[in-house]
């Protein structure tokens, strides 16, 4: 009896502290968020500084929350209600100042607060800090460190100290620092300026560089003067490299596509003399196969959707070739000897293949998954980024390359394509199958497109009309690199890419469109058959 | 010569037989126009191939169902709406061929066409010598006033000027520097001329603008998207990239702009002829933040909206069309108003004779599904409209981030153009 007395007794004394506890920290909280729901747009930004500060000064549960509080406005889950803020989550309201369930109807009416391009930045380097207080992954936490570095006007330096402070990775302390160094830039102290200067001089870069110089223009100290620069100096150098290997991979780059829209047709063409105007809806073809298995692994095996593009590639390989190879036995065979005919009937070919994929798929985009392998890109020199779809454009381009080449150059089957290509009655007489021969490299040909078609996906528009885009590029590059080279088709795409990434800046794309066209005109004058003169039947 | 005479008077004599139809009872006139022949023809000039079919296709079906909305309310002066479907296939000379085709051999009382300035500029001499009307349901560059053409979206007076304003405010990020990349036609450079005097006016020095074009269709981005990057790191304050470029242009550039890591916060975009159909197969979460500027958004608030989203959903299922059933562009609800405004003018005129629709214009007023009423005056041949900014969300779609109160005047002919 006396047991349940006290026990009464204790109870109230024990909810009543608690509560007063959560009072407590309640009401800074509400005088927090309240300027983030009925402030004007300068007043929110303060606010969520304010609420950053608050969580990397308090530490702890205060940083947990605040973090909370910040994803929530940025993930648009912040609702303000009549007298205080809620964050909606998947199961329902939260009070913002406490993270409790609150039930919905004792809300009251809700409205989001307007969220603009400033605001998000600023609740972005404010996640950011909140995360690198909280994170427990290292690997969250450097990511998060990558965010602020970013974003290195909206942060104070003191918190970065409390937080280099806090911080116990070394490695990542020793980040931290560095990037709380960066922000000293007019710090009074002359060496903390220093030390400011080398800080930023580590990552070379145009934004660095423009804060830089704006630095030392205004420095008075000769030494630091001195000392900026130097490292503007090496900034500079770093970013004059940086610029040569981004126009040398963009000019890669765009070889890789022209040199993969244009392999195919280096065989159909090139080896067999056909004029194949059907060549770009190969590609459709390839990348249609590709999003194919896109969609079939999505239904069948959800975890393999990653590698769809690796998956894909004999799939690609093989729809092409079907398609190649029913045109060449029904159509293309009966006109070898009528190349005009040719030009009309594969014309003809690729209109009906435009507009059957026109009316089973539809004329959209199709949409396609990217993987980490081809999206995004890796900062390798100043300010050079290569970006990673395009890597593996030029990855298959090259790979697509040797086996073609090895294919030609040693196996029976290549021996028997360029037997048939130099003279088709020897090669007869020899014993060959010249008709076998002559589906199969047009099946080789058409294959080739839509490999083409797939390593092309993550790169551009996969719609009806896309194989338009390419036909007449690749037949410049087969007829600069000399009808039937290999050899010559790889030259004369890197000339291309090269060239017109050289002009490009300088007078335009328009421009750098027609001087190449231009340059082409130009060297057929002089070199009608190309860059590789072709041995054979013709 | 004989023939069109006789023509002129065979159709002249039969709008007359359906002008005196009119007071008779509903059910009388739905039994006429049921009979065959009674029908009115409208002309749709738009692309269902080439490097614009993918978001200009749409319109064919739009103005396919809005005439199959009117049909079912009863039709047009007694008579059924029989729109007639051709396909430039984005080649800009032929829309004008076609037009003339439309307008000469099928006889069509009006013609809804065009999204590119450059195709609207080659079928203008034809309207006009034809005296025929031709509704365009793009957002332009203003300096045209035909009055053979409706025009039925905003000059950039009342689009991208406003956006433009929007972006230099404290609220909208302070937008100091410009970067205006298009493709090289009519309305890019146009827009730009304005833009450059609009900034001159501000007293914004012309170092903190660079102006590129790129040729239609055009896909490899990486050099310029490098030049961004490089002008964006230029001290001088927040830049910004006002794109005009057109058509499948848009996602390869995106796209680009994604994987060289340049987000919204650091570069925002203002894509003024980007729509909600060019972010289908684009990852959009990269994207977030990045502008538009139209009359109309897919989430404009209100019922009508609501209503219109229905309609085209149920209208692509029902009829099997290759287009996404839940993504509507400003140019197809421009082109459903356009419809219903023709057919009240035609209603109120009377009579599908030009001159008569033409002077029915003024004072129509339709609520068009972005919940703004839009009318006309019979200062011009413009329609008033409100103006939306949106940004792009991880939905595939944009947020309406800012809309007009109500819908500001036209203005034609820009005070901002230079010599």
């Amino acid at each position: 009896m006396i047991f349940l007395t006290r026990f009464r007794l204790v109870l109230p004394v024990v909810l009543a502290a608690f509560l007063g506890v959560q009072a407590a920290q309640a009401a800074p909280r509400d005088d927090l968020l309240a300027p983030v729901c009925a402030g004007g747009f300068g007043d929110q930004m303060a606010a969520l500084q304010s609420i950053a500060r608050y969580g990397v000064e308090g530490g702890g549960g205060d940083a947990v929350w605040a973090l909370r509080v910040v994803e929530a406005f940025d993930g648009r889950a912040l609702r303000c209600g009549p007298e205080a803020a809620f964050i909606e989550t998947g199961d329902g309201l939260h009070s913002a100042a406490t993270l409790e369930p609150v039930a919905a109807e004792r809300a009251g009416a809700l409205s989001s607060p307007s969220v603009n391009l400033k605001l998000r930045a600023v609740s972005a380097s404010a996640a950011g800090l909140l995360t690198l207080m909280t994170a427990p992954d290292p690997a969250a936490r450097a990511a998060a460190l990558g965010v602020v570095a970013k974003r290195r006007e909206a942060v104070t330096a003191d918190l970065l100290e409390r937080i280099a402070a806090a911080e116990a990775d070394p490695n990542l302390k020793q980040a931290v620092s560095e990037l709380h160094a960066s922000l000293l830039l007019n710090d009074p102290d002359p060496q903390n300026r220093i030390q400011a200067i080398r800080a930023i001089g580590q990552s070379a870069s145009q934004r660095n560089l423009s804060l830089l110089t704006q630095a030392a223009a205004a420095e008075k100290d000769p030494q630091v003067a001195a000392e900026a620069k130097s490292v503007i100096a090496g900034i500079e150098r770093t970013l004059a490299a940086g610029k040569l290997m981004s126009a040398l991979y963009s000019g890669m780059s765009y070889a890789s596509i022209l040199f993969l829209a244009a392999l195919g047709l280096a065989v159909i063409f090139g080896l067999m003399g056909v004029i194949n105007l059907a060549q770009g809806e190969l590609i459709m073809i390839g990348a249609y196969s590709t999003w194919l298995v896109q969609e079939g692994l999505r239904a069948a095996a959800p975890g393999l959707l990653d590698y769809y593009l690796i998956l894909a590639i004999p799939v690609s390989f093989a729809a092409s070739a079907a398609v190649g190879i029913a045109m060449e036995a029904l159509i293309i065979r009966r006109l070898y000897t009528r190349p005009l005919m040719t030009l009309l009937a594969t014309w003809a070919i690729s209109l009906l293949l435009i507009n059957t994929v026109r009316v089973v798929f539809g004329s959209q985009n199709l949409e396609f998954h990217q993987p980490g392998y081809v999206s995004g890109g890796v900062q390798v020199l100043g300010d050079f980024i290569m970006t990673l779809n395009r890597l593996f454009a030029i990855g298959i381009a090259v790979v697509a390359f040797v086996a073609v080449l090895w294919l030609l150059r040693r196996t029976m089957f290549g021996l028997n394509i360029r037997a048939v290509t130099q003279n088709r009655e020897m090669a007869g007489a020899a014993g060959i199958d010249t008709r076998r021969i002559d589906w199969m490299t047009f099946g080789l040909g058409s294959g080739l497109a839509g490999l083409a078609g797939l390593a092309l996906s993550p790169l551009y528009n996969v719609n009806p009309n896309m194989g338009a885009n390419f036909i007449v590029d690749s037949f410049m590059v087969v007829v600069l690199g000399g009808v039937g080279s290999l050899l010559g088709a790889v030259l004369a795409a890197l000339g291309i890419g090269q060239i017109n990434v050289v002009i490009e800046p300088v007078y335009g794309a328009v421009a750098a469109k027609v001087l190449v066209l231009l340059l082409i005109i130009g060297f057929i004058q002089w070199r009608p058959e190309g860059l590789f003169a072709p041995k054979g039947r013709r | 010569m004989k023939r069109r005479d006789f023509l002129t008077a065979a159709s002249g004599a039969a709008i007359a037989a359906s002008a005196s139809s009119l007071p008779l009872p509903g059910l009388i006139r739905r039994a006429h126009a049921a009979g065959s022949g009674n029908t009115v023809k409208i002309g749709c000039l738009f692309s269902a191939s080439g490097t614009m079919a993918n978001i200009e296709g749409r319109l064919n079906y739009v103005t396919k169902m809005a005439a199959d909305e009117i049909n079912a309310a009863g039709g047009v002066l007694g008579k059924m709406i029989e729109p007639v479907i051709t396909d430039p296939g984005s080649d800009w000379p032929l829309y004008a061929q076609l037009g003339k085709q439309l307008i000469q051999q099928e006889e069509v009382a009006a013609t809804f066409g065009c999204w590119t300035s450059v195709s609207r500029k080659s079928v203008l001499p034809v309207v006009e010598q034809n005296d025929a009307l031709l509704y365009y349901p793009l957002h332009f560059e203003g300096e045209e006033n035909s009055k053979n053409v409706v025009y039925l979206n905003s000059p950039p007076s009342s689009s991208v000027l406003p956006a433009v304003e929007y972006l230099m405010s404290e609220e909208g990020g302070g937008a100091k520097r410009f970067f205006m990349l298009g493709s090289d036609y009519v309305w890019p450079r146009t827009i730009n001329q304005q833009l450059k005097g609009y900034f001159k006016s501000k007293g914004i020095e012309e170092s903190a603008w660079r102006e590129e074009y790129v040729p239609l269709g055009f896909s490899n981005f990486q050099t310029l998207i490098n030049q961004i990057r490089d002008f964006a790191d230029q001290p001088g304050g927040q830049p910004i990239v006002v794109l005009t470029v057109v058509g499948n242009s848009i996602p390869d550039f995106f796209r680009e702009f994604i994987n060289q890591g340049i987000s919204a916060f650091d570069v925002p975009v203002l894509g003024l002829d980007a729509v909600e159909a060019d972010l289908e197969g684009l990852d959009t979460a990269p994207l977030v933040g990045h502008l538009n500027c139209w009359a109309y958004l897919q989430n404009a608030p209100g019922a009508k909206n609501q209503e219109f989203l229905a309609a085209w959903a149920k209208y692509v299922d029902d009829n099997d069309v290759p287009f996404s059933a839940d993504t509507v562009i400003d140019p197809m609800v421009s082109t459903y108003d356009g419809v219903h405004l023709w057919a009240m003018a035609a209603e109120k005129a009377g009579s599908f004779d030009v001159p008569e629709v033409r002077a029915a214009f003024d004072g129509l007023s339709f609520d068009c599904p972005s919940g703004y009423n839009i009318t006309m005056t019979g200062e011009n041949n413009y329609v008033k409209r409100g103006v939306f900014i949106g940004s792009v969300n991880e939905a595939q779609g944009f947020d309406v981030l800012w809309q007009s109160e109500d819908t500001p005047d036209p203005l034609p002919f820009s005070p901002y153009m230079q010599g």
